[in-house]
């Protein structure tokens, strides 16, 4: 039910000021497993302030608060051939027992889809939040349109901070039309061949919009009006990728980790720490990896690139040598020094008495 | 208790003579003598930037030739509280770099002769000096193009790009310097040098590549940026279309938008800028029309036949009596070539004119542009409507003579109406241009004081001593509250409960 409860946030939020509380911001805690939190603090909870606010498709702009269901939006716009074209994913959808994630748990967690490279991040779509400071403060930066620079940008800001900065109570997020066209092309590759392939497609105008790699099997989307679709498909087929029947599913298994990469059964002797690795397109893969077909699955057109490995020294120092950095998923956000001391002075800056219990760990507090 | 951070403004030192003599020593220490100007003549050129009517002689200009002697000028700075802004090619239209009489403008000029392709990555890695085309012309010969591109490309430098968040005519389809940049390398206010992003399209924590697009220099000095490139679009179609009604103009973008359709460029212009246009470049419009739009479209052949035919179909079910197609690069360029000298042309018209930079929603359109009339009237001062109309951005041009007395001050009063009606329309004061020392004023019409606090607490983060580019971008709640007649007595503001506007 769609509900207002913006009264009510303010209140918990500024009783925790006095109470020195310490508060998580929860949607549909789709994510909580992906990074470390703490069991002490309150719950801020957000799933019960949703609605879709305003939605105007020749405006290319939805506006909805924070706690509404990325499914419930995803629904209204495709209702209208429009969509979300960062992906966020939905996790846990299968589950069952909870929602699959809201729209503030998708910028403030600002987890970009299969179509980054091509198709832009979380917060490129941002457009305008109304953000509750720690001190309960209603606050409302950017707005519905995609030109603004009034101001610092504090709405993208928020994509990233997991919280850190502020409840963000509304969103306005910039839609973009369904595509006409989708198709997927794929072919039987090892990975340094789908890398150097990838390097020399994203040179030409083609119309991509996502692509895979995992055991040897390499697959690109391909999305656009008919007779685009139909021309580029034509010209890869020439490069020996064919048109492979029913695979949206493909797409939509690494958008929400549903994949079977993601799945590895606990049975399974290898491997079960899984770094999320993002590096410039063309790295070369690192060699500590024994069997890549088994441990690595690359998107992004090999920006983004899922591995599973023990040692984190190893994954760590090759993600430094190209450019790159890493993250293995449920242990603790890495964030150089530098840039961590920038953060906790932002975070100090909205909420000076550190109310706010985000994982990165970057609150006021922990300054 | 330490003072309010939003009182705070432009705290700079006034008459420290000794600092600045420090300051000057070092300068001349770190740089060779011709990168340090301090000569009448020599400083001159840098009073002001796009924005000449504001003008204020610099204290010194300092020409840094690399990043460490950037990072050295800020905390020698630093140590004697003087304000350093940053200036790139001082092609902005707002005043961000307006100068200081007690501070160092940071020319950045010199720091533009490396650029490296990266066609692999698909990023190039450039100084901040380096202007946004050559960036483009680098990167062709990989079939590769850096995407935004506003008018003043040939000159404008990326680092002030950056600063300003600098947006083009191809903004809907390819997003703005925001959507485009990678990674930064930027001195902070205390001089230490920080790496935000890279060529890499995710980053760890708040986005603060995004917090520093746009940010006037106020939060920090660019040293290094790396942005994304595209692959040149195969084929390019140019659309002129002509209309009786303005509101009919209208309709056809919201309909070619509605049919799922995102061209590369969608531009709109009224009877005025028209004429304007047409005198100045001879690009073949149609002088009788009441507004006319510019449509790009492009992308692989095959893709755009069915495109340009149906955008035509679209165009003309909404009143098109006129539709000029360009294939060819030299037609297109003539179509183009219009708009993008309509400033200049509006200049021909008239002595003077001051350009606004509303953006709106693209549905309310007609009524602001009726409204516009309207204050145009009111004002006795002509309007010269030109709309990027795919992205909501407004750019009124207002026509004045300065020679005639008061009537500068009457083309900023109108100005500052427009934006009025562009905030009341649910648009913001700004779209691209920035704040500047231009906007101040009427950012306090679209930020509630608290609001405005939390930005000043949020540049004290970053720059604690307000040291750089002070007093840009953000106006004091003092400054807003004498504006609406508001008596805001040592940052508290009567009855702080209320909505103020």
């Amino acid at each position: 039910m769609p509900s207002d409860q913006n009264g009510l946030l303010i209140e918990q939020i500024k009783s925790a000021n006095e109470t020195q509380q310490r508060l998580a911001i929860q949607g549909h805690a789709s994510k909580s497993s992906w990074l470390p939190v703490s069991s002490s603090d309150g719950v801020l909870a957000l799933d019960e302030h949703s609605g879709i606010l305003q939605y105007e498709p020749e405006e290319l702009v939805i506006t909805a608060r924070s706690g509404t269901s990325l499914a419930e939006i995803n629904a209204i716009l495709a209702k209208r051939q429009q969509q979300l074209s960062c992906e966020p994913p939905q996790l846990g959808a299968g589950d069952g027992t909870r929602g699959s994630g809201t729209l503030g748990g998708a910028v403030a967690c600002g987890l970009s889809g299969p179509g980054r490279p091509w198709l832009g991040a979380v917060r490129d779509a941002v457009l305008g939040v109304e953000l509750i400071n720690g001190a309960g403060e209603y606050l409302k930066f950017g707005g519905q349109v995609m030109k603004n620079v009034a101001g610092y940008d504090v709405s993208r800001l928020q994509s990233g901070a997991w919280g850190a900065l502020g409840v963000m109570s509304v969103i306005s997020l910039r839609v973009q039309p369904t595509v006409a066209e989708e198709c997927t092309v794929g072919a039987s590759l090892s990975v340094d061949q789908s890398l150097s392939l990838c390097a020399q497609l994203g040179q030409r105008n083609l119309p991509i919009t996502a692509s895979y790699w995992q055991g040897g099997d390499f697959c690109l989307r391909l999305a656009g009006n008919q007779s685009g679709v139909a021309a580029a498909c034509q010209a890869l087929a020439d490069r020996g990728l064919h048109q492979r029947q029913a695979e949206p599913q493909l797409w939509q298994q690494l958008k929400d980790h549903e994949h079977p990469f993601f799945q590895r059964p606990n049975s399974d002797s290898s491997s079960h720490r899984l770094w999320r690795v993002v590096t410039p397109l063309a790295a070369t893969m690192p060699d500590f990896l024994t069997d890549p077909d088994k441990d690595a699955l690359i998107m992004w057109g090999g920006g983004l690139r899922w591995m599973y490995h023990d040692d984190a020294a190893q994954v760590g120092e090759y993600s430094k040598a190209v450019g790159g950095w890493c993250w293995a998923i449920g242990e603790s956000m890495p964030i150089a020094a530098m840039q961590r001391q920038i953060m906790s002075q932002l975070a100090k800056a909205f909420d000076p008495r550190g109310v706010f219990a985000s994982p990165l760990g970057i609150a006021a507090v922990d300054a | 208790m330490a003072k309010p951070v939003a009182e705070q403004g432009s705290n700079v030192l006034t008459q420290h003579s000794a600092a600045h003599r420090a300051v000057l020593d070092r300068l001349l220490e770190l740089l060779p003598d011709d990168c340090v100007i301090t000569d009448a003549a020599g400083l001159r050129p840098y009073e002001t930037d796009g924005l000449t009517a504001i003008r204020e002689m610099p204290w010194v200009v300092a020409l840094p030739e690399t990043e460490e002697q950037v990072a050295a000028i800020v905390v020698c700075c630093a140590e004697h509280g003087v304000p350093v802004i940053a200036r790139g090619a001082g092609t902005g239209l707002s005043g961000g770099a307006r100068p200081h009489q007690h501070g160092v403008v940071l020319g950045l000029s010199k720091m533009s002769e490396s650029l490296t392709v990266d066609p692999e990555n698909r990023v190039a890695r450039v100084q901040p000096g380096v202007r946004n085309l050559a960036i483009t012309q680098a990167a062709e010969r990989h079939g590769l193009y850096y995407a935004p591109d506003p008018s003043s490309q040939i000159a404008c430098s990326i680092g002030g790009n950056v600063a300003e968040n600098a947006g083009g005519v191809h903004c809907l389809k390819y997003g703005l310097t925001v959507n485009n940049v990678l990674g930064v390398r930027m001195v902070t206010a205390g001089g230490e040098i920080v790496e935000l992003g890279g060529a890499v399209y995710d980053n760890p924590g708040p986005d603060l590549l995004a917090l520093l697009c746009g940010s006037e220099g106020m939060l920090g000095i660019v040293t290094e940026v790396t942005v994304a490139l595209l692959p040149s679009p195969e084929t390019k179609t140019v659309l002129l279309a002509a209309f009786s009604h303005v509101v009919d103009a209208g309709n056809a973008v919201a309909a070619i938008i509605a049919a799922g359709i995102i061209p590369a460029g969608m531009e709109m212009m009224d009877k005025m800028a028209v004429q304007a246009a047409e005198a100045f470049a001879k690009a073949g419009y149609p002088l009788d029309a009441e507004a006319i739009l510019i449509i790009e479209l492009d992308g692989a052949d095959a893709e755009l036949a069915t495109l340009n035919d149906q955008v035509t179909e679209l165009l003309r079910t909404h009143g098109a009596y006129r539709i000029d197609e360009a294939h060819d690069a030299s037609q297109q360029a003539r179509l183009w070539k219009g708009r993008k000298s309509a400033f200049p042309a509006v200049g021909r018209l008239s002595p003077d004119y001051l350009c606004m930079d509303g953006t709106i929603p693209r549905k309310t359109l007609p009524t602001v542009l009726s409204e516009i009339d309207v204050i145009s009237q009111t004002f006795g001062l002509a309007v010269a409507n030109v709309f990027h109309a795919a992205d909501g951005n407004l750019h009124p041009l207002i026509l004045f003579d300065a020679n005639v007395p008061g009537q500068t001050d009457k083309a900023m009063a109108m100005g500052a109406k427009i934006l009025e009606a562009c905030v009341a329309a649910g648009g913001t004061v700004t779209g691209e241009h920035g704040v500047g020392v231009e906007k101040l004023d009427t950012m306090c019409v679209q930020f509630t004081s608290e609001e405005l606090a939390q930005f000043f607490r949020l540049k004290a983060a970053l720059d604690p001593q307000a040291l750089l580019n002070p007093g840009k971008g953000i106006p004091t709640l003092t400054r807003c509250g004498e504006l609406g007649g508001m008596h805001v007595h040592k940052g508290r503001l009567p009855f702080p409960e209320l909505e103020r506007f």
